[in-house]
């Protein structure tokens, strides 16, 4: 156990108890490798202990009551668990609300006995389920005299009483088998679910229990825990029982031959064989060098391999050339670029969202989400350790440090917004704007996107209900929602009694700033539409932020002291009651100790046992490099979603934290497996499998590498040698981030539109599934008759590659040479010839004024000529360089290497010859391949 | 049309945030993010094909146009008077004529209320037919429309004149998407609509080309056909070819083939124009078309800006409309909805202007079964909230989607698998369809 936490936060009573309630999840794992309890220790099974009525045990209302109804599916989405209940009566939904449940099944009200103590059998909850068609609606789902109906029926017997205070706490569930493994279709076995709870009880629950199969078309669950097989492959059955989630592997291999032999360089691909080897899945082969190298460019850097550099790395015979490429991609400017945008996309860099609180100034929220951009990215370059760029973030408070006066920070805010010479944002020691967007205003929201950007998991269930797949509860997400409370944006408070008298604050600030305008517009005839109060507050706030002046900027801070009251949702049924903040699955944190209720969360998820930090950053990378997390959806981490790969996760994720949050280890340990590096191509064994890494999964490009691919295959051979390094115009940088329109990525160079259709995400909800890459007609329509598109292979376009091509097919004439050539001569004489005016007497201030006007005249012709010579003897210089013979060939091979990244093969070759042969002119021949292979599908997937 | 800012700075032109063409390619899923769920309890005979959005961008002023109160005092009543229209004691604006002499064709509705007073927030509940939230984006009335009843081969399903707007297409995905003409139509020409305009391209060099992909486009040989992203985008390569040559599609944008005594029914503006190619697209095979009509947040100088200005050409406009819609034999299958955000306030304020007020609204509902020529709902008397129980966003977008026999309580799932009703809360209004 790591003891660095108590050094850090001395306050803190008991860490060490503390980490160890934190990782249930760790000590399960632990408690799996144990052997199954002794058989008579274990309380029997429910149709055991209530077959027989008069014999039968008085049930428990948590233990039995409450999960038999959820197992019936009473307490189901479609039944009383709704909303609006279903008939009058309401069941929380997923059941885990007990207080609530007992009272809507016991408390009496007129018309709505469900529960009658002097004739048991007649009560409504025990009648209502045995009864068909129009007297309820939901079917029978009980038989008078079966288990079930005596289970009810002895609860109600004994009281209908709630226990949910003697029950204690449930600890977990345990299934028998561990792991199911078919050997057929059809093959059916039974699962045993076992309920440990922490006062030692262990009761037999598999008919208390309500199953779940993760794919259908691998195995079917019924009711009672019996698990058939499908087809080949695998997915987990999941079990569900008080706030237990357990998932258990199932597979039916795909094929039981030998497996073949094969080789594995590294511990990832160790991990990933062994559980090829377990579902009978034999892994496709290595991919060629030029495969390796245009999907390592495009998932490291976002970027084509440029056609110089693959013609070197195809010629390149050192061994270990895919290793020392991987560490030249990720040294590259665009490899930090395309890594800061996805970590744009994580932490929900929105400038549409950012909420700056000047009165609306729009375009304010562009700069600051370029800011947000910027300061990812110099981090990202750096590869500084992960665990700290996220705390940059998730400690944010505007005042960057603890003394910094409201001045200061005003001061310093002001140096990053004036037009000249900004300051550097990126110095910043942290990044606030992630909790100052207008969906992240409320604790809730707060809570949900910190859950979902630091620790991969969605909570919103738990809003309102027991989440159905973990074991989040209401009150859970209560006491996680507490952390976040006192996190505001605003004016912060200074006691009376601190204020100076003439202390610059939010308010001064603002009084000042009104007061000046008001006087502005005093005795002006307030047209409304122009002088507008508001407007003119506007300007005069703009005004000052060009000039690097203070304006009063609201201020991102922890308000320290006040416990958390519970809203007016809970004070209604429960009365005022202070929530105590808790960690997710962990214990309660006494905030008081901390100046800043996001310490011990960071320190949380510091923690080397921590079961999300960690494992939500590596899942979501190994996502974006297979196109499918190990949990999938790779931002879904819940306990009903188990990995595919539970060890090659835990790996990864062990050795990401052991060393110390190194990203680029991460990559690297990835990047140089054979498991990344394999072909598409299957075989018969793998051809199916589209989750347990045994080949590439072809996948069309994300919509800012496919718009600047788009670029690169058609622009000048100069801009393309520099394309990974220069980033400043691309959409994978800062061009995609920024731009205050949802959609759109806007900017100067990036076309909206495109980014839009490709699938860009707007980053304003909760989900990595924002960004989107399937395929549409639109794409399509775009890459085939867009007019901007088809302006990219236009030889009127000065920068496009087909206007190179245009000037090495057309040679200029001796003609237009000359006359160029003339043309210099006359310009230079004009300007040689350029009068100049006479100075008149200093006294005749006219005349003066004059002769400044004509020489300022006189230098802006000067200046308009010299400008056009420049122009005329670059055009000259070109047209007199030696050129080399246009050649078809290399055109044509210049064509394959710039879109698939690939030479053409010798039919390729031929047949791109013949076609050359047989267009128009070879301009519109190569304009043609260009545009075809721009529109293959080799050119818009990664594969 | 297509430009204009309103109070809080946000300008709605092109806010180009496009999706994909909808409905095509119906065997292929690549993410089946939808399922039939429970539609229990409600029952829809709606029969419509079609329909129509009318985008009243801004928030008009309900007092001044469909909801007027003669007997108001000053300080609430404004400067119109009220006139007969050809259905027995209804009466709405002086300067809606033309819309007068067609008051049976369409129905109106008055006391629709809710309680969002942003033009973003108003824009989206009356858009989606759901309470906006910060968790959940719900998809445009088009996305659903355009998803439920797919598109024909030529022509996508979803088309919005000039524009959309902001994520149309909520948790449902860019494939409902809508297609953004991106600017108005003149009067009597053909629309160059982007990347199906073939400019300064012949139909043989689109051929032409469509051999080259085919010819080199041959890398993955068989696995093309196996995968489903290679199936996909193969199958998305040969609508766009379809789409490209199709002179269907090409006319469906062109107004100068309509007949004279057609356009005769329009004014010249470029809502009249999009209303008269709102009538083109539908003949066509297009299945929803958004149209806007901007201008509404009349905070200042409301009356003078609604009566030279707005009020006549949303009269012509949508008389127009209805009356090609009529003459086309189009309106019985075609719902048009006409709607803005929120209304405005019953007190004039200082300026002349009145101000962004959601308590009390009015919407219109026509065509596609909806019974027309009535008045549903009432406001008060001052017209500051509705009279007795309100209409809310809700219930009219459950109507409209009834009308078209979408079930509006049909659930779809969102991407992480959330069950959600197309429209969660409204019940179908009766009086409407019933």
């Amino acid at each position: 156990m790591s003891n660095f936490l108590p050094s850090i936060f001395p306050g803190m009573k008991t860490p060490l108890a503390l980490i160890l309630a934190l990782f249930p999840i760790a000590a399960l794992a632990n408690a799996l490798k144990a052997p199954a309890p002794e058989p008579d220790k274990i309380l029997q099974t429910a149709a055991a202990r209530w077959g027989n009525v008069t014999k039968a045990e008085a049930p428990s209302f948590r233990r039995h009551v409450v999960p038999l109804m959820s197992r019936l599916g009473c307490s189901g989405r479609e039944c009383h668990g709704a909303f609006s209940g279903q008939g009058g009566f309401q069941l929380s939904l997923f059941g885990y609300d007990f207080e609530k449940d007992h009272r809507a099944i016991t408390a009496d009200k007129e018309h709505e006995i469900r529960v009658e103590l002097q004739d048991p059998r007649s009560s409504l909850i025990l009648a209502k389920p045995a009864l068909d068609g129009e007297k309820h609606k939901g079917k029978k789902v009980i038989e008078k005299g079966s288990w079930e109906y005596n289970l009810m029926l002895k609860w109600i017997q004994e009281g209908a009483k709630s226990d949910v205070v003697e029950t204690g706490e449930f600890a977990r569930l345990e299934l028998f088998p561990k792991e199911l493994v078919f050997k057929k279709a059809g093959e059916a076995i039974q699962l045993k679910v076992l309920a440990h709870w922490k006062d030692g009880t262990i009761e037999d629950v598999t008919q208390l229990t309500r199953f779940r199969t993760n794919d259908e078309s691998v195995a079917l669950v019924n009711n009672s825990g019996l698990v058939t097989s499908k087809e080949k492959g695998d997915t987990h059955i999941v079990a569900f029982y008080d706030n237990g989630v357990e998932p258990v592997p199932v597979m039916l291999p795909v094929s039981t031959g030998k497996f073949p032999v094969v080789k594995t360089r590294t511990k990832v691909d160790e991990l990933v064989l062994e559980k090829l080897r377990k579902v009978g899945i034999v892994p496709s082969d290595v991919a060629t060098d030029a495969e390796f190298l245009r999907r390592a460019s495009l998932d490291v850097t976002g970027t084509l391999p440029a056609p110089a550099e693959i013609e070197a790395f195809l010629a390149d015979k050192t061994p270990s050339k895919r290793a020392q490429k991987i560490d030249e991609l990720l040294a590259r400017p665009a490899y930090a670029a395309w890594w800061t945008t996805k970590l744009c996309d994580f932490t929900g860099n929105s400038a549409r969202m950012i909420n700056n609180n000047l009165n609306g100034i729009g375009n304010l929220r562009s700069k600051m989400s370029r800011q947000w951009y910027d300061w990812i990215y110099k981090r990202v370059a750096e590869n500084q350790p992960y665990d700290q760029l996220a705390a940059g973030i998730i400690l944010a408070t505007s005042r960057t440090s603890l003394d910094q006066t409201y001045k200061d920070y005003a001061e310093e805010m002001g140096t990053y917004f004036r037009k000249d010479h900004p300051a550097d944002f990126t110095e910043r020691a942290n990044m606030p704007y992630f909790w100052q967007r207008t969906n992240v205003q409320k604790p809730e929201e707060k809570s949900l996107a910190f859950a979902h950007s630091f620790l991969g998991v969605r909570i919103e269930c738990a809003q309102c209900h027991k989440h159905p797949f973990d074991q989040w509860t209401k009150t859970d997400f209560e006491q996680f929602q507490a952390f976040f409370t006192s996190l505001t944006q605003g004016n912060k408070a200074v006691p009376k009694a601190e204020v100076q008298p003439d202390e610059v604050s939010f308010n001064s600030l603002t009084k000042e700033l009104k007061e000046k305008v008001a006087a502005e517009l005093a005795g002006k005839v307030l047209d409304t539409k122009k002088n507008n109060e508001q407007q003119a507050i506007q300007r005069e706030i703009g005004r000052r932020l060009d000039a690097g002046e203070l304006v009063p900027w609201p201020e991102l801070y922890a308000r320290t002291g006040a416990p958390v009251k519970a809203g007016p949702k809970n004070q209604a049924q429960g009365g005022s009651r202070v929530i105590t903040p808790k960690i997710l699955g962990g214990e309660e944190v006494m905030l008081q100790q901390y100046n800043d209720p996001r310490e011990p969360l960071m320190a949380w998820l510091r923690d080397k046992d921590n079961p999300y930090f960690a494992k939500a950053f590596v899942n979501r990378l190994w996502a974006s490099y297979f196109s499918r997390g190990i949990v999938e959806p790779a931002d879904d981490l819940n306990l009903a979603n188990a990995p595919v790969n539970a060890p090659l996760l835990d790996y990864l994720a062990s050795g990401f934290i052991a060393h110390s949050y190194d990203v680029k280890w991460l990559h690297r340990e990835i990047l140089n497996s054979d498991t990344y590096q394999r072909s598409w191509k299957t075989n018969a064994t793998n051809k199916l499998d589209e989750k347990n890494f045994s080949h590439a999964v072809i996948r069309r490009l994300p919509a800012e590498v496919a718009f600047d691919a788009i670029t690169m295959a058609t622009t000048s051979s100069e801009r393309v040698a520099t394309f990974a390094t220069d980033i400043a115009d691309r959409a994978i940088g800062p061009i995609g981030n920024g731009a205050d329109r949802a959609g759109g990525g806007g900017g100067k160079n990036a076309d909206g539109y495109a980014l839009g259709i490709f699938g860009k995400p707007t980053r304003e909800t909760n989900c990595d599934c924002e960004r989107t890459t399937d395929p549409t007609l639109l794409q399509t329509i775009y890459t085939r008759n867009d007019p901007t598109f088809l302006a990219r292979i236009d030889t009127a376009n000065r920068n496009a590659w087909i206007d190179e091509i245009r000037k090495s097919i057309e040679r200029p004439s001796a003609k237009s040479a000359d006359s160029l050539r003339q043309n210099i001569e006359r310009a230079t004489q004009k300007m040689a010839a350029l009068p100049t005016p006479e100075k008149p007497s200093a006294e005749d201030g006219e005349a003066m004024e004059a002769y400044q006007r004509k020489v300022k005249q006189q230098e802006d012709t000067a200046g308009e000529i010299k400008t056009r010579l420049e122009q005329m003897k670059k055009e000259l210089a070109e047209m007199e360089k030696p050129r080399p013979p246009f050649d078809p060939g290399a055109a044509l091979r210049q064509v394959f290497l710039r879109t698939v990244s690939r030479l053409p093969t010798d039919a390729e070759l031929a047949q791109a010859q013949a076609d050359l042969a047989a267009a128009r002119s070879p301009i519109e021949g190569i304009r043609d391949l260009l545009w075809a292979m721009l529109n293959t599908r080799e050119f818009m997937v990664n594969h | 049309m297509s430009n204009y800012t309103c109070c809080d700075g946000v300008t709605r032109r092109d806010f180009i945030r496009i999706g994909a063409i909808t409905g095509f390619g119906l065997g292929f899923s690549l993410q089946n993010y939808l399922a039939h769920a429970s539609t229990e309890g409600l029952t829809t005979t709606g029969k419509a094909k079609a329909a129509i959005f009318v985008r009243l961008g801004g928030g008009p002023s309900h007092m001044d146009t469909f909801d007027l109160k003669p007997d108001a005092p000053d300080t609430h009543r404004g400067e119109f008077k009220p006139i007969s229209t050809n259905v027995n004691g209804v009466q709405f604006c002086e300067h809606l004529p033309k819309l007068a002499k067609c008051a049976d064709k369409f129905a109106i509705l008055r006391g629709v209320s809710h309680t969002l007073a942003a033009h973003e927030l108003g824009t989206l509940y009356m858009g989606t037919g759901n309470r906006p939230l910060p968790s959940l984006a719900f998809p445009s009335l088009g996305s659903v429309v355009a998803k439920e009843l797919g598109a024909i081969p030529e022509l996508p399903a979803f088309v919005a004149v000039p524009t959309q707007g902001n994520n149309p297409t909520g948790y449902l995905g860019v494939e409902y998407g809508p297609f953004d003409t991106g600017a108005a139509p003149a009067a009597g020409k053909p629309m160059e609509i982007r990347g199906l305009a073939l400019r300064g391209v012949t139909l043989d060099e689109v051929d032409r080309r469509q051999n080259l992909v085919k010819r080199y486009d041959t890398a993955f040989g068989d696995f093309g056909k196996e995968d489903k992203i290679l199936s996909g985008m193969d199958e998305f390569g040969q609508k766009a070819y379809t789409m490209m040559r199709s002179t269907k599609a090409r006319e469906a944008f062109d107004l100068s083939k309509e007949t004279t005594s057609m356009s005769a029914l329009f004014g010249t503006d470029q809502f009249s124009q999009s209303c008269l190619l709102a009538t083109r697209l539908i003949e066509n095979g297009v299945k929803f078309i958004t149209l806007n009509i901007g201008g509404w947040d009349t905070h200042n100088d409301n009356f003078n800006t609604l009566k030279n200005k707005n009020l006549p050409s949303l009269d012509a406009g949508l008389s127009g409309l209805f009356e090609a819609l009529a003459a086309k034999g189009l309106l019985d299958s075609t719902v048009v909805y006409v709607t803005g955000e929120f209304g405005r306030t019953p007190k004039v304020n200082p300026r002349a202007g009145r101000d962004h007020y959601p308590r009390a609204m009015f919407s219109l509902l026509a065509g596609g079964g909806i019974r027309g020529g009535q008045v549903i709902g009432e406001s008060d008397a001052k017209g500051e909230g509705p009279k007795d129980k309100p209409i809310t966003p809700d219930d009219i977008a459950a109507t409209f989607y009834s009308a078209l026999g979408i079930n509006p309580r049909k659930e779809y799932k969102t991407p992480s698998g959330r069950p959600v009703m197309i429209v969660r809360y409204g019940t179908p209004i009766e009086q409407l369809i019933g």
